[in-house]
């Protein structure tokens, strides 16, 4: 199959208007028919279609071709999916060659169709040259293990780990914090049905904890990661707690007894923790933690612990799993406002950040769920939200956090609520974009309700001598410049990657997007995965999502992980390296330049050295062959034998 | 002091005058969504000094006073369209006439030509005094050439006091 003469067919889309528009298809039929080695030249409207994929497999069958060139849209797009039809047409899938003529062409040149046609031909004249040299490639089943790991423990976590534990597949959930839960745990309720969100996130939580076949590790982070089989193998880094997990019963005598008091994270810094603490009261799992830091080695907490739980000598574990799968679900920051510089002087107790409103009306928080004024702890009658804090901010993050505006209209009704009908709450906007299901009934009872919203994003923010801030804003439907004195100040500040997601990212070799979330492997048809193989992403580590988008951005991630892991195998990737071992000399070059420590050159019996390429590593770059100096390692259908024909053509 | 100021007037939200103002209105200007559609389509654009929208909001951060001693209140031309197009059906119209009810309880000064229109109304119950038909030869026919009615004119008290009652004054 695929060798003897080339008979090649050459299939043209339209894309509808998107390529014939520009180009003249029927002048591009009739030149490359002429191509050497063509038999067959057809154009179609709409060759991803099924009658155009019909009409590929007849061509293969009426003309006994043997090589396939599609000129249409990019590769990326639907490259897999025309293999399968060399497939179905009895072909090997990888005797197909992909002219993108769209994305290459007629996007690029629309307003030069002439030029555009001219290039399209070169770009099928080169791509018929390569077909005429590809080789079949067979694909081996690699074994992958039925283990995932999933990182982090936020609800995006929590719920692509219980959904892949009911898929039969083992979780090792690993979180770097002490407890799960994540952001969502500290938030008061969720926009817009006001549902308490420890309510519906703490019994998820304990179902994650207890799941026969999901093994949490908090307090752990992902120390080393490397490719292995058709799978991972991954070290885990469990930090010393210096408390007995399997011991401590979370009475918190412990914590109550500890001298040291910190500003508690939980809480953003609005009340203590102690050097020994539990981070909340729902925590799972429900055991303490010495904070390094801080503890000062009294001992206090070793004397009252009933259950002997604690252990100052203990140490970080290190642990190697090896898994099949890898779900990303490492969560967002929030950013610090102070840091734009229009907020950088302002010191005030009395300006605080969405997130720390949260933790002021949860009952779970520092005031037990009271509102506070933070300077002087009284109530405050006047509450000022400002949205987009270095959102949509060419100085900050220029995208938009997609939740801020519903976080502001949410926490408007709840400050309404809990002040009463004479505190004025203002909302102060860009744009206001409750774009989701619910979201617009629900600003339309935030305004039914008497709160004021503001077209207008403030500038000068001004503490004054009482603690009180002077906001002063320009409201764009009155054209009036406006005062406004507020006992408390509310920043929707803008949502960052986590600071260690580059560094997470660079262990599993996946790629950012320029706002350095993680990239998807296609941004509408591939949204959950990430461009190599057996690594996926859930929530907001992909970019900003909320609860809603992020449950369902992790449940795909973990259908997608399940339907890889329960096959049982992977297919070995197509274009890997390979060594023609005759006339390899065994130099080493290839081992030197390769960045995936895929080639070793390993002595034969003979005493002849020779390098040997791990099918599971290579990534397919290509370096090892510009640097070969014999010719003996290629990359399949990548070789210099296709690149040189291209090229040639293209020079010509 | 907490609350509101116009930075350019100096003028406070005055909230009970905003609650009688919005108290007759189906949705309050509460509800605007800020988008201008009522400006778009405003068939006295030219002639008011404050647009549809800036009274809706005016309005309804409490900036009640000088939209009721304004004089874009009166050049409005009624033509409801702003109230058909409305998309949360936020009515600048029935706003506006509330803000005009506002202004005659205050013994505002009001336009002339809308002064004439009262008066005629308090004398005739009707907003115009009968005119004379005019043919194409410039020929004038009065009600009893043509074989009409005499008009029955002047108000009664009692019906005086329900038309105003009718529409809000008092």
């Amino acid at each position: 199959m695929g060798t003897g003469e080339a008979k090649i067919g050459v299939f043209i889309c339209h894309c509808g208007l998107n390529i014939a528009g520009v180009i003249d298809v029927k002048r591009l039929r009739e030149m490359a028919s002429k191509l050497p080695g063509v038999v067959v030249c057809v154009d179609y409207p709409y060759m991803c279609s099924e009658p155009g994929q019909e009409l590929i497999r007849k061509s293969v069958a009426e003309h006994g071709l043997n090589r396939v060139v599609v000129a249409a849209c990019s590769p990326s797009m639907h490259e897999e999916m025309f293999r399968q039809v060399l497939r179905s047409a009895g072909l090997n899938p990888f005797l197909l060659e992909v002219a993108n003529i769209r994305e290459h062409c007629s996007w690029p040149h629309a307003h030069e169709p002439d030029k555009a046609t001219e290039k399209a031909l070169k770009l099928i004249e080169m791509a018929v040259a390569k077909a005429r040299l590809l080789r079949p490639i067979e694909l081996k089943e690699v074994p992958v293990a039925r283990r995932a790991l999933v990182i982090g423990g936020g609800i995006a976590g929590i719920t692509a780990a219980l959904d892949l534990a009911e898929a039969g597949v083992e979780v090792y959930l690993v979180e770097k914090e002490p407890s799960i839960g994540g952001h969502m745990a500290q938030l008061d309720k969720t926009f817009p049905t006001l549902d308490c969100s420890a309510c519906i996130l703490t019994p998820r939580m304990v179902q994650a904890a207890r799941h026969p076949n999901i093994r949490l590790l908090t307090y752990s982070e992902v120390e080393e990661v490397a490719r292995a089989g058709g799978g991972f193998e991954v070290v885990i880094r469990k930090k010393a707690r210096h408390v007995c997990e399997d011991r401590c019963t979370g009475c918190g005598m412990c914590v109550e007894k500890c001298p040291v008091e910190v500003p508690s994270e939980f809480d953003q810094g609005l009340g203590p923790r102690k050097a020994i603490y539990i981070p909340f009261p729902q925590a799972v799992p429900k055991v303490a933690v010495i904070d390094d830091e801080h503890c000062i080695r009294c001992g206090l907490c070793e004397r009252v612990c009933e259950a002997g739980a604690i252990d100052f000598g203990q140490e970080d574990e290190f642990l190697k799993v090896e898994v099949g799968a890898i779900i990303v679900a490492t969560g967002f920051e929030v950013m610090d406002p102070w840091s734009l510089p229009e907020l950088g002087f302002l010191e005030s107790p009395n300006i605080i950040t969405h997130l720390q409103l949260e933790r002021l009306l949860s009952s779970s928080g520092p005031t037990g769920g009271k509102i506070i004024r933070p300077s002087d702890g009284k109530e405050p009658r006047s509450v000022v939200i400002v949205t987009c804090v270095g959102s949509r901010d060419e100085r900050a993050n220029p995208y938009c956090c997609r939740i801020g505006c519903s976080i502001a209209v949410k926490q408007a009704v709840l400050l309404k609520e809990r002040l009463g009908p004479e505190a004025r709450i203002y909302v102060c906007f860009m744009d206001l974009r409750t774009y989701g299901r619910g979201l617009e009934e629900f600003y339309a009872k935030a305004r039914s309700e008497g709160i004021t919203f503001i077209r207008g994003s403030p500038s000068d923010i001004e503490v004054m001598p009482d603690g009180t801030i002077k906001v002063t804003v320009f409201d764009q439907s009155t054209g009036k410049l406006l005062e406004i004195s507020a006992d408390l100040v509310v920043l929707i500040a803008g949502l960052r990657p986590p600071g260690d997601l580059k560094d997470l990212a660079a262990k599993l070799k996946i790629p950012l997007g320029p706002d350095d979330f993680l990239l998807e492997a296609h941004p509408k048809l591939r949204p959950s995965e990430a461009a190599s193989r057996g690594i996926f992403m859930a929530g907001a580590c992909q970019g900003p999502k909320d609860i809603v988008e992020t449950v369902s951005h992790a449940s795909a991630a973990a259908a997608k992980a399940a339907s890889m892991l329960l096959k049982g195998y992977v297919l070995s990737e197509p274009f890997i390296a390979v060594v023609d071992e005759a006339s390899c000399r065994g130099c080493g070059r290839c081992e030197e330049v390769c960045e995936f420590g895929a080639i070793e050159v390993v002595e034969e019996k003979t005493g002849r050295l020779v390098a040997r390429v791990n099918e599971a590593l290579c990534m397919g770059c290509g370096a090892c062959s510009v640097r070969c100096p014999t010719g003996a390692i290629k990359v399949r259908n990548f070789g210099p034998e296709q690149i040189l024909a291209q090229v040639a053509v293209a020079s010509r | 002091m907490s609350g509101l100021t116009d930075l350019m007037t100096m003028a406070k939200p005055n909230e009970a005058l905003k609650a009688r103002i919005i108290a007759l209105l189906a949705r309050g200007p509460d509800m605007c969504l800020q988008c201008g559609r009522c400006t778009s389509g405003c068939t006295a654009f030219r002639l008011l000094e404050l647009k549809p929208h800036e009274i809706v909001c005016s309005a309804k951060m409490g900036f009640v006073e000088e939209l009721v001693s304004s004089k874009s209140i009166w050049d409005c031309a009624l033509c409801l369209k702003c109230a058909e197009r409305c998309p949360q059906e936020v009515s600048p119209y029935e706003l506006i006439l509330s803000l005009r009810n506002e202004a005659i309880s205050k013994g505002l000064e009001i336009p002339e030509a809308l002064r004439d229109i009262l008066m005629t109304l308090m004398e005739t119950g009707l907003a115009f005094k009968p005119k004379k038909a005019v043919d194409r030869e410039g020929k004038a026919y009065g009600r009893e050439e043509l074989g009409l009615p005499a008009l029955r004119t002047g108000l009664s008290e009692q019906a005086l006091m329900a038309l105003m009652e009718l529409l809000g004054g008092a």
